[in-house]
């Protein structure tokens, strides 16, 4: 895969980063990428990017859940029909549990399997360069495609280091 | 100090933790791993030759072992209190203590998950707990709150544990990078290719949020479903509606003071006291202050309410058995440790004392340990048929498991505070850049 061009810049400060992403979009530059060591409120602010559609997927799976929940008591117990404790064959206020526990695990688990595609196993790189890691103690913006302007606008807000990629 | 300079010193305090251990630390887990062995020879005694090992005799046909079981799931709730709860409140003081309660969480439904099988007295025929397709069209009983405990505790441990592996991938990302050999390769695993950019925060900061979301209501219905294996029976001393609340409190209660005893010798041991500060534990024993509170109204209102009835109520014998008859010591030792100690941690002089905080929090562990004690066995000593009546008491081999479980426990937490981040790199970084951006604003 091809590395994508543009300038990279690091910050020492989060609010030098948000800063010059700021500015970027309001030059017209807005296919911006961040690599931080943690979701610093005002960069993620800044990037003004869509809320993550992990909900998409989180949502349905559980209900998913809610439904093997209720299948599965209600199915199975119909399926040997003993009476126990002079309760209904179909109990629903004692089969309540088995709904919750596997709305919540049938939920968390297609929690897991999206993040895990979108977010963890270099899905969620993006345009970010795949060479690069920001993990510790400095965050880099990089602006795809971005050329002269940026690479000024950048040495403006104050980065440490500014270099092209690609 | 800058900021990027603040990020360095959060990341080394807590590579530091992962050090070639000291001596103390290799006693330290040895002891553990001795007290599991013994009582894991303990308990193969059961399975060679029986549950008369046990003092388990009729009626009082739960004993430790169900004890145990309740304690342990307790233990486990401060952790998902800490993470989950208070990271839907946005109580920040979470930050710096939440992954060691968490790995305590995980530890504890580990160990609370072995006593329904230890208990039973077929263990090899444990999977019959799980519904699964056989030829004779034979299922659980799903009406049982026996089975309502299998779905709860392994729903919570599967949630609980799900919560902290993906809480801790751009911790590993960010010890990767400086790590080498094993670590860098067992790092490089758990961080799933993290590299931090703002896409995969964009994903991960939303699934965070629903994990805490579905993780909180857990930690309330993981405790209430283990106390209506009691209160859905009729016998006195179980049958109550205030069992819920009751054990959902007691649990956050000794799962707090648990995290405290851990903590505060953890933070001196480690260092960790630039980002473990006074004001985190003292943010701890407020809980504790709280949930103490709400123990010992529970307490009264069990008694005031059955007082008042007349003298052949079973439910009223059973509450003046508890706190006259054969087991009021360990009745009367509870109220003490639960009740009467937290009250000293009002005092600002004790609960900054080291000693008295850890002697409290200890006692706190014992008293709920004794709570859940006197709750099963006392009420099945002293059931509705006086010819039955008899007084259970553990043996040595039940003891045994008892004490070999907090070996286990102390085992695999001994191993994990030298393999995971004991404090949450990403979000103390994170809380670091908060406190520079006031500071700026108040500059300006």
């Amino acid at each position: 895969m091809r590395a994508e061009r543009g300038i990279l810049a690091v910050f020492e400060e989060p609010g030098a980063a948000a800063e010059a992403i700021r500015m970027l979009r309001d030059r017209g530059i807005r296919d911006l990428h961040v690599g931080m060591p943690s979701p610093f409120p005002e960069v993620v602010a800044a990037l003004s990017k869509p809320r993550s559609a992990i909900d998409y997927a989180t949502l349905p799976g559980a209900l998913l859940g809610l439904l093997i929940g209720i299948l599965l008591p209600v199915l199975t117990s119909l399926s040997w029909p003993l009476v126990t404790g002079g309760k209904e064959i179909v109990s629903l206020p004692a089969f309540a549990v088995i709904f919750f526990e596997m709305t919540v695990l049938v939920g968390s688990l297609t929690n897991l399997v999206a993040v895990t595609v979108r977010s963890f196993l270099g899905g969620g790189g993006g345009a970010f360069p795949r060479d690069e890691a920001f993990n510790g103690d400095r965050l880099a913006v990089f602006a795809a495609g971005g050329g002269d302007e940026a690479e000024h606008v950048f040495r403006a807000a104050g980065a440490g280091e500014v270099r092209r990629v690609g | 100090m800058s900021t990027a300079a603040r990020f360095r010193s959060i990341e080394d305090t807590v590579r530091g933790t992962h050090g070639k251990p000291g001596p103390t630390y290799w006693v330290l887990l040895a002891v553990s791993a001795a007290t599991f062995g013994f009582g894991a020879w303990a308990y193969s005694l059961i399975v060679r030759t029986g549950l008369h090992w046990t003092g388990l005799r009729r009626p009082g046909m739960w004993g430790n072992l169900i004890t145990d079981f309740v304690f342990w799931v307790g233990i486990a709730h401060s952790g998902t209190l800490i993470s989950a709860i208070l990271f839907l409140f946005r109580a920040r003081f979470r930050t710096a203590v939440y992954r060691v309660s968490e790995m305590m969480t995980v530890f504890a439904v580990l160990t609370a998950g072995l006593y329904p099988v230890l208990h039973l007295g077929r263990p090899w025929f444990a999977y019959w707990l799980f519904p699964y397709p056989n030829q004779r069209h034979l299922w659980v009983n799903f009406r049982s709150p026996l089975v309502w405990d299998v779905f709860a505790v392994s729903t919570y441990l599967t949630v609980s544990a799900i919560f902290l592996v993906v809480g801790m991938a751009p911790d590993f990302g960010s010890l990767r990078d400086r790590a080498s050999g094993w670590r860098r390769r067992l790092y490089a695993i758990f961080s799933f290719v993290w590299r931090g950019t703002d896409e995969q925060w964009r994903h991960y900061t939303r699934a965070y949020l629903f994990f805490a979301a579905f993780a909180t209501p857990l930690v309330v219905s993981v405790h209430s479903v283990v106390s209506w294996d009691f209160a859905v029976s009729i016998l006195p001393g179980w049958h109550s509606t205030l069992f819920p609340p009751y054990f959902v409190a007691g649990a956050i209660l000794s799962g707090v003071a648990m995290v405290i005893t851990i903590l505060v010798p953890l933070r001196r041991a480690f260092r960790l006291e630039a980002l473990v500060t006074q004001r985190h534990v003292d943010m701890l024993v407020r809980l504790v202050q709280l949930t103490s509170a709400i123990i010992t109204y529970s307490y009264a209102t069990e008694i005031l309410l059955v007082l008042p009835r007349p003298a052949s109520d079973p439910e009223r014998a059973t509450f003046l058995y508890r706190m006259t008859g054969d087991y009021a010591p360990l009745f009367w030792l509870m109220v003490t440790c639960n009740c009467v100690g937290p009250v000293l941690l009002y005092f600002r002089r004790v609960r900054h004392s080291v000693a008295a905080l850890l002697t409290i929090c200890v006692a706190v562990n014992v008293g709920m340990w004794l709570e859940r004690f006197n709750i099963i066995v006392t009420s099945l000593a002293h059931d509705r048929l006086p010819f039955d009546w008899r007084v259970y008491v553990p043996s040595w081999v039940e003891w045994a498991i008892t004490v070999g479980a907090f070996g286990w426990f102390f085992m695999l937490f001994l191993i994990g505070l030298k393999i995971f981040p004991s404090v949450s790199i990403s979000e103390m970084k994170e809380e670091v850049a908060r406190e520079a951006a006031g500071e700026v604003s108040h500059a300006g």
